[in-house]
């Protein structure tokens, strides 16, 4: 399985971590919701299609990524940085030759 | 000259003579023989013996789908089981071995399986040896009676036991086109896309390009087909953005067009050069694949089919054309299609006797019959053969006439005298990896096949492209036709209407009648290799098996080495058959890799032995010369003891912490994590994630910091050292440093982006000693420039910049073992340096090196808590560290961490234990409060580290257990039944030694 | 600081080090490896929005004049910089002290500043061989199009991560962690003998 990541290009799926459900929402840090943390804590999808994963490319940049991937045949249909922001003077699709 | 050679003809180099042996006799062979072909031109008919019945069994194809021939391949000690001799290249000095037989392949004891034939059938294992005991010769206890025999009976070839010396490797490769064939399609599609500039790497699992075109005796731009592959290759090879992997075979279709194939490098050689691989396993990740597989002859299933000197007609072609081999001197042939009369004419012209043609059909076309006539061989149009006959090798057979239609046999047998028997019952187009990649096949009743799906069907992961026989267009224009149109595509080129090379065009309709299976009276093989045969099959149906994928199972079909190659679609025939079902109903089974055997040295590659990756501290060396007994810690190498002649392990560390607690000891440290967070919101970011305040920590000031999970439950600890206002040293536990760097980068980018933090393993970046003892600072006194190391300038927790031996070093006063300690950090190129001039200055305090085992001994009787105690399953409060939980702010685990199951009394807690038997302790002993030897139970927690302790004098351990600080003072029992060490003991605090802390605050 | 006279810095390959020819290097060497011992190595790192200006910041100070996008990098004598992961950056000099020549110009509202010159070794590899040898190792595209000169790739083998740059046609500059060089060297050396190849 390949990922592409947003800076480093398509790399073999080994040298990325799953890190999990990409969509759980951390409750605000002083919450005392219980069942809002439990939510984010435990809770999660198990989608039979389109899913929306986190992925560090831990093995490479080491940026965690937004992965929308079909659990059902692996397509990889979108990747995004996590974190927004560096677009500008990184963005892999502006500056490779 | 050998028997069967043939007097010219064939891609061999009859001027090159190769020596071998084969059950230990030797042969000769030419250069560009297999051992099949080499073997049978010896007149070999006899190859191996079967699985179940230990039947006889010769060469039935000639390629890589050759379920009988399997050998074992020896060099040296080294003994590589089940190979088909079909793809073992001859070189001199080969030998090999054949398989499956007692004591010797012509006279084998087993061969009595076959007068059991009735009692070895289908799902035999199941019916005689699962279930209750009834009676004496049933149910399991029978078979551990009889499994000693059946295991030293079931099986072929024997895996060796030496190590294999061989060098395996991995490689990847990156293409635009990858195409996977060289017959004339791919060949067509690697010189269309390479002529576009693409990258393209052309694999083929045989040892010369070409498939087809190297025995098919066709005609290509006015040329033999062979010279016209060569001259194509030829051209290939000159361009720099191609690859060519000859004996490559591609067995793995994965997500992202990313494909394994396996190269056998040296396998042909005799000897390797020197760094050479055996094997190399490629990693292939493809723009798009041409799939140019081409496709299987199927064999005929009647009774008889498998004796020697049975074979495939094709293969038989393939055996004359490319290595100058007849298989027989009367050859008769049995086909349910046309594709054989164009290899009896092959035959003829090679010099044997064609005697007959027998063919199902009853309408045999007048160009068919014309190729008879060539092949002066006499047509039984509507026959078809009933039985074989012969020992080891085949000696006549039967014909009766057939009703394609109906089955029928009918009329009179009639015997033919024949020693070669090439049977062609149509063709399968090779979908292997096609079906690997999830395409769906779809049966073509014309083809009577099943056929790779049309684009549109396919998964969105897999971009591949088919041309040539895979598609179901069997003839060689076709091919090429279709070999340059995918070539281009591939490659993004437009389509060509440049004029095509031109194939003299073979005679003949590739659509077979639809007859697989001729019913007459005896054993008729689908699946050589396993030893299933129709009636198994229909057996299966009987009993209740309806999917065919119960089928495959429950009978073995298509379980063997060969995977199914020869025998799915017959299979599937009679199972559809027997179902009453139309053979797509059926369906059939996807094939999974590998498309062969694949050795597992080329999966593990370079990673065994002493090229796994070892982590290594910058004072590694001096460890290793000064008498250090090294212990790996995950990846990590550290000392466990620096032991003196004569000293146990335990000798050793007691004297070591002794010596550290009496005077000075210093141990290697630069193993433990190390995390420089940087920047504006660095601060911010450790209250957040540690429990405890660290904006409030002073510059040149250290903490000690705990970390919880987001669950609640206690992830990590260490120290973090203010450096700068923005700057912090953190330190992990060794074993998770990777974790705690993953656990930071995922908040900063995924939950908290808006802070301004960088964090960076400087693991490495720093040597780190750490020097304990009394003396302590002493030594450190007398060696540290630039800066005062006494209690004032260098209290408990407080940072100095200075230098030892003109090195720049950072000196942290912090405590493990809990004396008077610091930690020494130096640029870890200085290690080595810092390290001997802080043994030089501790010599006249006789400082003592200590290692792993003095460290644990240390910080048990200290009580401190490692990963052993950081289980996963504690949280703060039963470690005692509840004081680290900060009211004043939310922390990563501070909302789960209050949950009703964390905050219970009953769980464990940590604890200190004393022997009271004074006696050895052991990791994982459960503390129980009745002991019960006989009977262990009732455990209210167990041990996590325990050790000699010089300081008490006795033998000690921390534990977990129910009701923790309630018990301390209490007496219970250790019950350890898998080391048998049962005993009293005392849980005390686990603050062993001094408990105030006034050694190390000096 | 006033500048000490300091002893030279251990390698962490010594005892594996062997200069000469090694392996199949009958037919000619191949690849020639080697431990560069840069004097400094920096990460540089600029938060969201300010990679420009730190771009800048390199250029006035080390005299490296980044190319635009993902993985860009120059490598040019003394120096090269590339670019390995979203706003980060390796600075490498043949000299010790550039981090005290960055140390001004990087404020914190451009970013920060990492001194890595003992925590990561910079091994070398050159030959016609090299994007051979170096696809034994790692899953990434070596071919010339694909990774331009000049470029850097984060990357790892196994559990060993690794920067690598293309300082030529047909060489790359690895930087490994320092604990890992020797098992990661030996290992080059081991995928290295097929081809022939000479350590200096």
């Amino acid at each position: 399985m390949l990922i592409t990541c947003p800076y480093c290009g398509p790399r073999d799926v080994i040298e990325f971590t799953y890190q999990g459900d990409g969509n759980r929402e951390r409750p605000q840090p002083a919450s005392q919701n219980l069942d809002a943390w439990n939510a984010y804590v435990y809770d999660r999808l198990n989608p039979a299609g389109d899913h929306n994963e986190i992925w560090q490319h831990s093995g490479g940049c080491r940026a965690h990524l937004r992965v929308v991937r079909n659990t059902i045949t692996h397509e990889i249909l979108s990747t995004a940085f996590a974190r927004g922001g560096h677009k500008s003077a990184d963005n892999r699709a502006e500056g490779r030759s | 000259m050998s028997p069967r050679r043939t007097e010219i003809g064939g891609r061999i180099d009859r001027l090159r003579t190769i020596r071998f042996t084969f059950d230990g006799a030797p042969y000769t062979g030419h250069a560009g023989d297999t051992l099949a072909s080499a073997l049978l031109a010896n007149g070999v008919t006899l190859f191996g013996r079967s699985f179940k019945y230990h039947r006889p069994r010769g060469l039935l194809a000639a390629g890589v789908e050759e379920p009988n021939a399997l050998v074992t391949v020896l060099r040296g000690e080294v003994r590589e089981p089940n190979i088909a001799a079909t793809m073992v290249e001859i070189y001199d000095g080969l030998v090999a071995v054949s398989q499956n037989r007692t004591p010797s392949l012509a006279w084998d004891i087993s061969a009595i399986n076959q007068l059991g034939g009735k009692i070895l059938s289908a799902g035999f294992y199941y019916k005689t040896f699962m279930g209750p005991v009834i009676g004496p010769l049933k149910g399991t206890r029978f078979w551990m009676f009889c499994e000693h025999f059946i295991r030293r009976a079931a099986g072929l070839g024997k895996a060796g036991t030496a190590p294999d010396p061989a060098r395996y490797e991995r490689m990847n490769a990156f293409c635009d086109v990858l195409i996977v064939g060289s017959g004339p399609a791919g060949l067509m599609a690697a010189k269309a896309a390479a002529d576009q500039g693409a990258r393209v790497i052309l694999a083929d699992l045989e040892a010369n390009f070409g498939g087809s075109a190297n025995w098919s005796g066709e005609t290509i731009d006015g040329m033999p087909a062979a010279d016209w592959a060569l001259r194509t290759v030829g051209q290939l090879e000159g361009n720099d953005n191609v690859r060519l992997l000859p004996r490559t075979t591609v067995w793995g279709y994965y997500d992202g067009n990313t494909l394994a194939a396996l190269e056998r490098v040296t396998d042909h050689k005799e000897v390797a050069a020197k760094g050479e691989p055996r094997q190399r396993y490629w990693a292939i990740r493809a723009g798009t694949v041409v799939l140019a597989t081409g496709s299987f002859e199927r064999p005929l299933v009647f009774p008889g089919n498998d004796r020697p000197g049975v074979m495939l007609a094709h293969a038989a072609e393939r055996y004359v054309n490319e290595y100058g081999v007849l298989p027989g001197q009367r050859i008769a042939l049995f086909t349910n299609n046309d594709s054989a009369y164009r290899s009896a004419v092959a035959f003829k012209k090679a010099g044997a006797a064609v005697v007959a043609i027998v063919d199902v059909r009853s309408d045999v076309s007048n160009e068919m019959r014309r190729l008879a006539s060539e092949a002066e061989a006499e047509l039984l149009a509507a026959h078809a053969v009933i039985a074989t006959e012969g020992g080891k090798g085949l000696t006549g057979l039967k014909v009766q006439r057939f009703d394609a239609m109906s089955g029928a046999l009918s009329g009179d047998e009639r015997s033919i005298h024949a020693d070669s028997l090439l049977m062609s019952g149509g063709w399968s187009p090779t979908i292997h990896l096609a079906s690997q990649a999830g395409a769906k096949a779809e049966w073509d009743p014309a083809r009577q096949a099943f056929l790779p799906p049309k684009p549109t069907q396919r998964w969105p992961n897999q971009q591949w492209v088919g041309a040539g026989a895979f598609t179901g267009g069997f003839s060689t224009a076709e091919a090429i036709a279709e070999g340059r149109a995918v070539g281009l595509q591939a490659a993004g080129g437009a389509v060509s209407s440049a004029p095509l090379p031109v194939v003299e065009v073979a005679p003949g309709d590739p659509d077979p009648a639809p007859v697989f299976e001729i019913k007459a009276k005896g054993k008729s093989f689908v699946d050589f290799q396993h030893d299933v045969t129709a009636e198994d099959v229909r057996l299966a149906h009987r009993e209740g098996f309806v999917s065919v994928e119960h089928l495959k199972r429950y009978t073995t079909l298509g379980m063997a080495t060969d995977q199914g190659k020869n025998s799915n679609v017959p299979g599937l025939a009679i199972m559809a058959e027997a179902l009453g079902k139309p053979i797509p109903e059926v369906g059939t089974t996807r094939f999974r890799p590998p498309y062969t055997a694949v050795s597992i040295g080329s999966l593990a590659a370079e990673r065994f032995g002493d090229l796994k990756p070892e982590r290594l501290t910058p004072m590694h060396d001096w460890h290793l010369a000064n008498g250090a007994r090294m212990y790996s810690a995950g990846l990590w190498y550290r000392p466990m003891i620096y032991g003196l002649a004569g000293e146990t392990v335990e000798q050793a560390y007691v004297r070591e912490a002794k010596a550290t607690r009496e005077s000075a000891g210093i141990v290697d440290v630069s193993t433990l994590g190390k995390i420089a967070v940087q920047g504006p919101d660095a601060a911010e970011l450790l209250d957040r994630v540690y429990t405890n305040m660290f904006s409030t920590l002073a510059v040149g000031k250290a903490r000690y910091g705990l970390m919880l999970r987001e669950d609640g439950l206690a992830f990590d600890d260490g120290t973090t050292w203010r450096l700068g206002d923005q700057e912090f040293l953190m330190t992990t536990t060794t074993a998770n440093a990777g974790k705690v760097m993953q656990h930071l980068e995922y908040f900063l980018d995924v939950i908290w982006p808006e802070l301004k933090v960088t964090v960076t393993s400087v693991t490495d970046e720093w040597a780190g000693a750490a020097i304990g003892g009394p003396n302590a600072r002493a030594i450190l006194a007398s060696c540290v420039t630039g800066t005062a190391v006494d209690n004032a300038t260098l209290p408990f927790m407080g940072i100095v910049h200075g230098r030892i031996a003109g090195i720049p070093v950072m000196i942290c006063r912090l405590s493990f073992s809990g004396e008077m300690a610091f930690e020494v950090y130096s640029g870890a190129g200085y290690g080595t340096h810092v390290w001997e001039a802080l043994i030089e200055a501790g010599k006249p305090f006789g400082l003592v090196t200590y290692g792993l085992e003095a460290l644990g001994t240390m910080r048990i009787e200290k009580g401190h808590v490692t990963g052993a105690e950081i289980d996963g399953r504690t949280t703060a409060r039963d470690l005692h560290l509840d004081w680290m939980l900060s009211k004043k702010k939310p922390f990563i685990g501070s909302a789960m961490m209050d949950r009703e199951g964390l905050i219970g009394s009953d769980r464990l807690e940590l604890v200190g234990v004393i022997a009271l038997d004074n006696r050895a302790l052991n990791g994982g002993g459960h503390i129980v409060e009745e002991l019960d030897e006989a009977n262990p139970h009732g455990s209210l927690g167990h041990i996590t580290a325990c050790c000699y302790s010089p300081a008490l004098g006795k033998y000690i351990a921390l534990a977990l257990v129910k009701g923790g600080k309630a018990r301390h003072g209490t007496r219970a029992f250790v019950s350890d039944p898998l080391r048998n060490r049962f005993g009293p003991i005392e849980i005390v605090s686990n603050h062993f030694y001094d408990p105030d802390g006034s050694r190390m605050h000096g | 600081m006033a500048e000490q006279h300091l002893p030279e810095r251990q390698s962490p390959l010594e005892p594996e080090y062997h200069p000469g020819s090694h392996g199949n290097f009958e037919h000619g060497v191949d690849v020639i490896l080697s431990e560069t011992r840069p004097g400094s190595i920096l990460q540089l790192a600029a938060w969201p929005g300010e990679e420009k200006r730190l771009i800048e910041i390199i250029r006035k100070v080390a005299g490296l004049a980044l190319p635009d996008g993902a993985g860009g990098g120059v490598s040019s004598g003394a120096r090269a910089v590339f670019g390995f992961a979203p706003g980060k950056f390796t600075v490498v000099d043949e000299a010790e002290g550039l981090a005290q020549a960055f140390a001004g110009s990087i404020t914190p509202a451009i970013g920060t500043l990492t001194d890595l010159s003992h925590g990561r070794t910079a091994i070398r590899i050159a030959g016609p061989k090299a994007e051979w040898v170096m696809a034994k190792f790692f899953a990434i595209d070596f071919a010339l199009p694909a990774f331009p000169l000049g470029a850097g790739r984060s990357t790892n083998h196994h559990d060993v991560f690794a920067q690598i740059q293309r300082s030529g046609a047909d060489q790359f500059d690895i930087y490994v962690f320092r604990s890992f060089a020797r098992s990661f060297w030996k290992a080059l050396c081991h995928a290295s003998e097929e081809v022939g190849y000479e350590v200096q």
